[in-house]
Order: C-alpha cells, then sequence, then structure tokens
C-alpha cells in the first residue's frame, strides 16, 4: 500500500524539481551515465590505445594515469572534482559538470582497460599478417585487429555501463538531485514509510539496468559475439554430458553404439 | 636480391640465429629445413623485419634493414608472407581479405581491386568461395586463399612459414600445387617446410639450420641423398625412416646368422 502511494512521488522520482529548478530524478541518471559514457567512450579507447604504444613517453603517463584512477574509489574522485574544478576555473563550475567530469575520468580509466584487453585478445598473427602485407600499424589495427577487438570488448562494456550507471547514484553525495538524492528527500519528508521510497528508488535502477542489459543481449546476439545455441541447456545434456541422445540411458542399442568396435586381433 | 652478412639474433641468453651469411638471387626458389626449433621460422621472419636481427646486416631488394630510414611499409609490400594457421581475417569474406591490402595500401579503388582478387581467386582454384567467410572454408582452401592474399600486393619475394604443416595430409597436396605453379613462373621463394618432395621437385638449393646455424647449403640431392654433415645424415636418416648405415653391426647380423 505505501508503496503504491509513492506513485503520487513519481514525477519528482523521475524528473525531480524540473518544472520549478533544475532537472533531477532517474533522467539525470540516465543523462549523467550518457555523458560520462560517451566521453569516456573516446577518452577511454584513446587511453587503452595508447597504453599499448611502442613510444614509451606516451605508454607511461598512460599506464600512470590508468592505475591512479583505477585504484581510487569513485567517491574520492568526486569529491576531489568537486573541491579541486571550482579551484582551477573559478567559481563557475556546478555540481552537475563535476559530477560529469568525474564520472567520466572514472569510466574512461576502466574502459582503457576493456579496449586494451580486447585488442591483446586477437591472436598476434593477425597483427603480423597484416604488417607483412604492408599496411601501417595504424591500418592493421583499424582494418584489422580493433573490428575483431572490438566484438570480444563488447560484453565487458555493456556490463561495466550497467554499472556505471548505478554509479552515478554516488554524486548524490555532492548534492546532485538524482535519483538517490530525490528518495533520500521523499523518505526524510515521510519517515514512516522509509522503506517505500527507498523501495522506489531500487525500482527505478531495476528498470533502466535490466533494460539496457537486455537491450545489450539482443544486439551481441545480432552482431554473434558468442555462439550461444551450444550453451543451451539441451546442448548442455547432449554434447557436455555425453548422454546417449535418444532412448533410455543404459539401453542395449545405445551401448553397443558407444563401444569401440573390436578389432581383429593381433597376432605375434 | 636478399643477402645476410653475419646476422645475429638472441632470445634473451638463447643464440638463435649465429652468423648467417647467405645470397639469394632473383627467381630462386630456397627451401630450409632442419629440426624444430633450429630457427628456421626466426630467419624467414628477420627478412620482412617481423623480428629484428641484433648484430649484422640484412640487405633486401636494395633496402637495408638495419637502417632506421628503411620504409618498413614499402618493403613488407614487396614480401609477401603466408603462415602455417594461415592468419586469415575472420572477419572478412575470402575475396574481401584478399583486396584489403590492395586497397588501403595501394590505394586501388574497390572495383579494380576485386578484379585481381578474382584472378588471384582463379588461380588457386577458389573463385566460387568468394564470398566464403575463413570458418567456412577447409584447411587447405584457407591456405590458398592465404596465398591469394599475398599475391595481391604483386610482391617479389613470397615467404612461406611451414605452409603445409597445420593441414590434413589430403589437404596438402592442393597448397603445393599452388606453391610448385608458383615457383614455375619464377617468384622468389624462401619456404621454411618438411615436405621433402616438394622441395626435390622445385627447390634450387636446400639450406639445412639446426641450432641457429646454417649446416649446409646445397641443390636437393646434396642435402638429401648425399649429406656431408653428420648433423645433415642423422636427421635425413630419421626423416627419410632409414636407419643409420653402421657397418658393424651389419657384420654382426651376418656373423650371426
Amino acid at each position: 500500500m505505501d508503496l503504491l502511494e509513492q506513485f503520487a512521488n513519481i514525477n519528482f522520482y523521475l524528473l525531480g524539481p524540473y518544472p520549478k529548478g533544475e532537472i533531477g530524478g532517474l533522467c539525470l541518471n540516465i543523462i549523467l551515465a550518457l555523458l560520462a559514457i560517451g566521453s569516456s567512450f573516446i577518452f577511454g579507447a584513446l587511453l587503452g590505445y595508447s597504453r599499448l604504444s611502442c613510444r614509451l613517453y606516451i605508454k607511461y603517463p598512460c599506464i600512470a594515469f590508468i592505475e591512479i584512477v583505477r585504484s581510487t574509489p569513485l567517491i574520492m574522485l568526486i569529491f576531489w572534482f568537486y573541491f579541486f574544478l571550482p579551484y582551477f576555473f573559478g567559481g563557475s563550475v556546478t555540481i552537475f559538470w563535476s559530477a560529469v567530469v568525474s564520472l567520466s575520468i572514472y569510466a574512461a580509466a576502466y574502459q582503457a582497460e576493456i579496449v586494451r584487453a580486447g585488442i591483446m585478445a586477437v591472436p598476434r598473427g593477425q597483427l603480423e599478417a597484416a604488417l607483412s602485407t604492408g599496411m601501417s600499424r595504424y591500418k592493421a589495427m583499424r582494418f584489422v585487429v580493433l573490428p575483431q577487438g572490438f566484438k570480444m570488448m563488447l560484453p565487458s562494456f555493456v556490463s561495466f555501463f550497467v554499472s556505471l550507471f548505478k554509479d552515478t547514484s554516488v554524486t548524490y553525495i555532492i548534492g546532485v538531485i538524482e535519483l538517490t538524492q530525490t528518495g533520500i528527500i521523499i523518505s526524510q519528508r515521510q519517515p514512516d514509510k522509509m522503506y517505500a521510497a527507498y523501495f522506489s528508488m531500487a525500482i527505478g535502477f531495476w528498470l533502466v539496468c535490466y533494460s539496457f542489459s537486455h537491450l545489450a543481449r539482443k544486439l551481441e546476439k545480432r552482431i554473434g559475439v558468442f555462439d550461444l545455441e551450444s550453451y543451451r541447456p539441451e546442448a548442455c545434456r547432449d554434447e557436455f554430458m555425453l548422454l546417449p541422445r535418444r532412448g533410455k540411458i543404459g539401453e542395449e542399442a545405445d551401448q553397443s553404439a558407444r563401444c569401440i568396435p573390436a578389432g581383429p586381433e593381433l597376432k605375434g | 636480391m636478399i643477402k645476410f652478412i653475419t646476422a645475429n639474433k638472441w632470445f634473451n641468453n638463447t643464440h638463435v640465429l649465429k652468423n648467417i651469411n647467405l645470397e639469394i638471387s632473383k627467381g630462386e626458389v630456397i627451401v630450409i629445413c632442419g629440426p624444430s626449433g633450429a630457427g628456421k621460422s626466426t630467419l624467414l621472419r628477420t627478412i620482412n623485419k617481423l623480428e629484428l636481427i641484433d648484430d649484422g646486416e640484412i640487405i633486401v631488394d636494395g633496402m637495408y634493414l638495419s637502417d632506421p630510414k628503411t620504409d618498413l611499409t614499402a618493403l613488407r609490400a614487396e614480401i609477401g608472407m603466408v603462415f602455417q594457421h594461415f592468419n586469415l581475417y575472420p572477419h572478412k569474406t575470402a575475396i574481401k581479405n584478399i583486396t584489403l591490402a590492395p586497397r588501403k595500401v595501394r590505394g586501388l579503388n574497390r572495383k579494380k581491386a576485386t578484379e585481381r582478387a578474382l584472378k588471384l581467386l582463379e588461380k588457386v582454384g577458389l573463385v566460387h568461395k568468394r564470398d566464403a567467410f575463413p570458418v567456412q572454408l577447409s584447411g587447405g582452401e584457407q591456405q590458398r586463399v592465404a596465398i591469394a592474399r599475398s599475391l595481391a600486393m604483386e610482391p617479389k619475394i613470397m615467404l612461406f612459414d611451414e605452409p603445409t604443416s597445420a593441414l590434413d595430409p589430403e589437404l596438402i597436396n592442393e597448397v603445393l600445387d599452388v606453391m610448385v605453379s608458383l615457383a614455375k613462373e619464377g617468384m622468389t621463394m624462401i619456404v621454411v617446410t618438411h615436405e621433402i618432395g616438394f622441395a626435390q621437385k622445385v627447390a634450387d638449393r636446400v639450406v639445412f639450420m639446426d641450432a641457429g646455424e646454417i649446416l649446409e647449403v646445397g641443390t636437393p640431392p646434396d642435402i638429401f641423398v648425399n649429406p656431408q654433415h653428420p648433423r645433415t645424415k642423422s636427421f635425413m636418416s630419421s626423416v627419410f625412416h632409414i636407419p643409420i648405415f653402421d657397418e658393424k653391426q651389419e657384420e654382426e647380423q651376418e656373423s650371426s646368422s
């Protein structure tokens, strides 16, 4: 019942104080995530590619950046950019943009590692074959290695995007009015129905994350990343557990079919 | 055309190429054979600089490989290479595998590149498979497409790195036939292979290597029938499954019977 009553607040959950104030709620989560994904996609790909560079003055700064960001909690990055961006750019940086910047940098470091893993997962022979036909390293990457690596990166990208979307909720700590913050505001207005507010938040996150992974799975299927057929339960029963396809286990016909026919006896 | 001048290479502490001196002229077919780990593939891969040498010099078609000013892409465009595991691009069809390099490196347009690719596919007998992906081809077919792919760049030199050793025995001949016809057209070829029959048929010279050294160079009969070096003798006898001729053993057998 309490949960149904929360429908009265649905506008606030979805849009925050939008008509009167800035846009917020679940919409803001999505906007934050999309901006972070978009910018980190480009930035992360560049970082990941440069990390594999032969030039040490490109390689080592990238490694340093990636490792520092990856070994720092997101919440610290958010605080860091919240307090330091105004310090460098004057007081004009809003909390929204400091949230976008910190999320993008966080995401870029992780994406760089996904890109690197994807490139390295392509067999070395592919690069060698491309190079031996006279392609430059850049062309070999662009036309041969990356198209194959991208297929392998796709599942990791999807799971990272989903977790990045959930991570946008951490930005409530610097006062971004996204879904978590709206939930907290509502729960404080009605302290006796706190659980309902938190439950609504969870539903909001779940809906977006689930539909995103569902879409992604469809995309994976279309691009043909993995042979999904061979992971069906029926396939497992037949090929992987080596049970007879027809008839009961232990039936004579099956048994004889499985036996290796006896060859002629060897004579000394 | 290709000249090795005391080329040396180390992998960490292993001396994989020891003072290689070899000169290969235009139109020659060279077969390199020897036990595994002898450095045959490494020697082959130094020619198009997929491996670097640490000491010495290699001159390919007038280009000095140790010179940093040498244009690597121009060098490699002149040298075709065929790999043991084919290394076809799995995300492209047979015809696109072949046209990719001519289009991106030589700047041919799609129509011209496709025309050239179809000619090459005809040569290797696979026109009907033009739109097949590598996974839909047998090993022999894949290797023939790979040969066509290297030929599409109209190279002056072809390198073959054990082109038949990943194939089923009955598929080997279709690949060897293509290589034989290529040799007859006067292509400069360097082939690492264990196919003695192929070597006897088309090789101008056979190079026998062991432990990073070139032990013997000679015509196929010289190396296969009358090897001079004891290591070559023992290798050849094990390849041909003939026990080493040993006079003492024979005398013992005679006396016992």
